[in-house]
């Protein structure tokens, strides 16, 4: 955080005094609400990341100050406690099948749509931008996921992530952008549709794959309420259904909650670091279009 | 347009329908899990239907909604949840359209450290709902935690999560959580507006303000009608981070967190009313149209106003 309290003075310009007063005047300003904002950004994370170093009487006489020591053992034991290992495998199974189902599917979807090679591309690409607006398909896929008999199973759970209008709308814009003379040549060479599309597109719309790819997988990774709804076996349970679980049993231990909270929270964390452009503009282009 | 151009691939008869046969699965799903059952949704609002396999499911015309609405002290608690969803929009929209454009401005500036301030504001919005939710409820415990010391230095004093103004602090949160995203959009907006008019304006002696005024609120127009859609939108449908901060109880639901209660299991009564559910959701359905195309209206105006 150095890089925000260092001197705010601008020394490059050196025009009237009254125009340079204005812009110091804006610039602490404008560093002195940003900061308050930031307070109420960092407050709650410094915070969590105190009280998951410290020992719960540590916690109870002061529960905003820096740890006594930096101890880690709540990770550990939060940890073993919440059954994380299991739950973080099931999460990983739900997200990379879920996801790459989506994705390979959708880009065949997409492709056809965006060339026109379907009958009705027009009108399909319309009901999906319509199906954002419609009421949530809760109840009835409920009842759907009952008589299958996939209540309470893993692929009746990954099912339900292999649709995501806004992550198609994305991919059949991008492959708009593709120039349609590629295919011709593909096809006049003697390409045929399948490898085509599999080794030839998915290559070049490489970006559009990795936004689409990125936006889902944390839709489920995040995913709380099908968890809630569709799984009721301990051992099918994504992490974020076992962190409530585990609030539920240990929420009155504070900081080993705050440990657990932060081990959930530290993969994105993460991920936003690296994925950061791809995580944005996914999310931005989908309000944009939607 | 694509509907002109031709199917290029050649081959037999087998390869001709290759685009329809890979285009099946993904089109299917979506078909079966998305658009099927979002429809049926008006069919089960006028069924008895339970979550429970197997028991006949019968034709009760508009008893749901007649219920819903209209029928004794649960309609009662129906309507103070369909005004407190009325509420909870208006303050989430104007608080965070208000916070998530003042982000924008900020961060827009040649600061130092400003892409360490918009990543700190956008990275909650990735957190998703358990771990944004547990975070805060953790920060907020009644009696010595976090908060409560801190109000504590001002003399102030609040149950927060489980007092009277529970409803207030979930609507803290909420902003918290998504004012990131609103601040994106503009950002977005901001940086398609050309340096040279405001270098053109600057020459002139323009403050700040009317820098602002003149210049980046009438440019920003595609996006300042983008959020205030969407916050509408989106608050009106919001209800996850209830379940995670406050659970059930009268005084603080809103009707999303009715539909799913009601259908889930969720009131503490243990049933599964899921035909009665699905009327409710019709109700919250036609709420985000009404105000939806309303606001869509409005937005219309004011393009035709800044954008001819």
């Amino acid at each position: 955080m150095s890089v925000i309290t260092e001197p705010v003075i601008d020394s490059v310009r050196n025009d009237d005094g009254g125009a340079k007063r204005r812009r110091i005047l804006r610039k602490v300003g404008s560093y002195s609400i940003l900061l308050l904002f930031a307070a109420f950004y960092v407050g709650p994370l410094l915070i969590l990341i105190f009280a998951s170093m410290k020992s719960l009487p540590e916690f109870f006489a002061d529960p905003t100050g820096l740890p006594e020591s930096f101890e880690l053992a709540n990770f550990g034991d939060a940890w073993e406690l919440a059954n994380f290992p299991g739950y973080l495998v099931n999460s990983l199974i739900y997200t990379t099948v879920g996801t790459t189902l989506f994705v390979i599917m959708s880009v065949f979807v997409a492709f056809p749509i965006a060339r026109g090679y379907v009958k009705g591309a027009g009108a399909l690409l319309t009901l999906y931008v319509v199906a954002l607006f419609l009421p949530p398909a809760l109840i009835p896929q409920f009842q759907l996921i009952l008589n299958l008999g996939l209540f309470n199973t893993r692929q009746g759970y990954i099912l339900l992530f292999l649709i995501n209008p806004i992550g198609l709308i994305i991919l059949v814009n991008y492959i708009k952008s593709i120039p349609v003379e590629l295919d011709e040549s593909a096809a006049i060479d003697g390409c045929g549709y399948i490898r085509f599309v599999w080794s030839i597109l998915m290559p070049l719309i490489r970006p559009a794959i990795a936004t689409v790819t990125v936006i889902h997988a944390i839709g489920i990774w995040n995913e709380l309420i099908l968890a809630n709804v569709y799984l009721t076996n301990e051992d099918l349970y994504p992490i974020t259904k076992g962190l409530i679980v585990f609030e539920g049993v240990y929420g009155s231990d504070w900081p080993k909650l705050a440990a657990a909270v932060l081990m959930l929270m530290f993969p994105m964390l993460v991920l936003f670091m690296f994925l950061q452009r791809y995580i944005i503009s996914g999310l931005t282009s989908g309000a944009v279009k939607g | 347009m694509a509907a002109k151009t031709r199917y290029l691939f050649g081959g037999g008869r087998l390869a001709r329908v290759a685009p329809w046969l890979m285009l099946l699965p993904g089109l299917g799903f979506y078909f079966l899990i998305g658009v099927g059952p979002s429809l049926a949704t008006f069919v089960y609002s006028f069924t008895d239907a339970t979550g429970i396999r197997g028991l006949p499911i019968s034709w009760v015309g508009f008893d749901n909604f007649d219920e819903f609405l209209f029928q004794g002290a649960r309609s009662r608690d129906n309507l103070d949840a369909l005004r407190r969803t009325l509420i909870f929009m208006v303050l989430v929209t104007t608080i965070q359209f208000s916070v998530g454009l003042l982000m924008a401005v900020l961060v827009n500036q040649k600061l130092r450290g400003r892409l360490v301030f918009r990543t700190l504001f956008f990275v909650p919005v990735i957190l998703g709902v358990a771990v944004q939710g547990l975070m805060w409820k953790l920060f907020l415990r009644p009696g010595g935690g976090p908060m409560d010391s801190i109000f504590g230095w001002f003399g102030l004093e609040s149950q927060f999560l489980n007092g009277e103004n529970a409803f207030y602090w979930v609507i803290v949160v909420q902003i918290w959580a998504n004012a990131g995203f609103t601040m994106i959009i503009f950002l977005a907006g901001m940086q398609t507006i050309p340096a040279d008019l405001y270098e053109a304006a600057a020459v002139d002696g323009a403050s700040g303000w009317q820098l602002f005024k003149n210049i980046t609120w009438p440019q920003l127009t595609p996006a300042v009608n983008t959020n205030f859609l969407l916050n509408i939108v989106g608050s009106l449908q919001a209800w996850m981070l209830f379940l995670v901060l406050t659970g059930y109880k009268n005084g603080t639901q809103v009707l999303g967190y009715v539909v799913y209660a009601e259908a889930f299991g969720g009131t503490g009564s243990g049933s599964f009313r899921q035909g009665y559910a699905a009327a409710a959701s019709i109700v919250l359905f036609v709420l985000v149209l009404i105000l939806g195309m309303a606001a869509n209206a409005f937005v219309g105006r004011r393009e035709r106003k800044y954008m001819s």
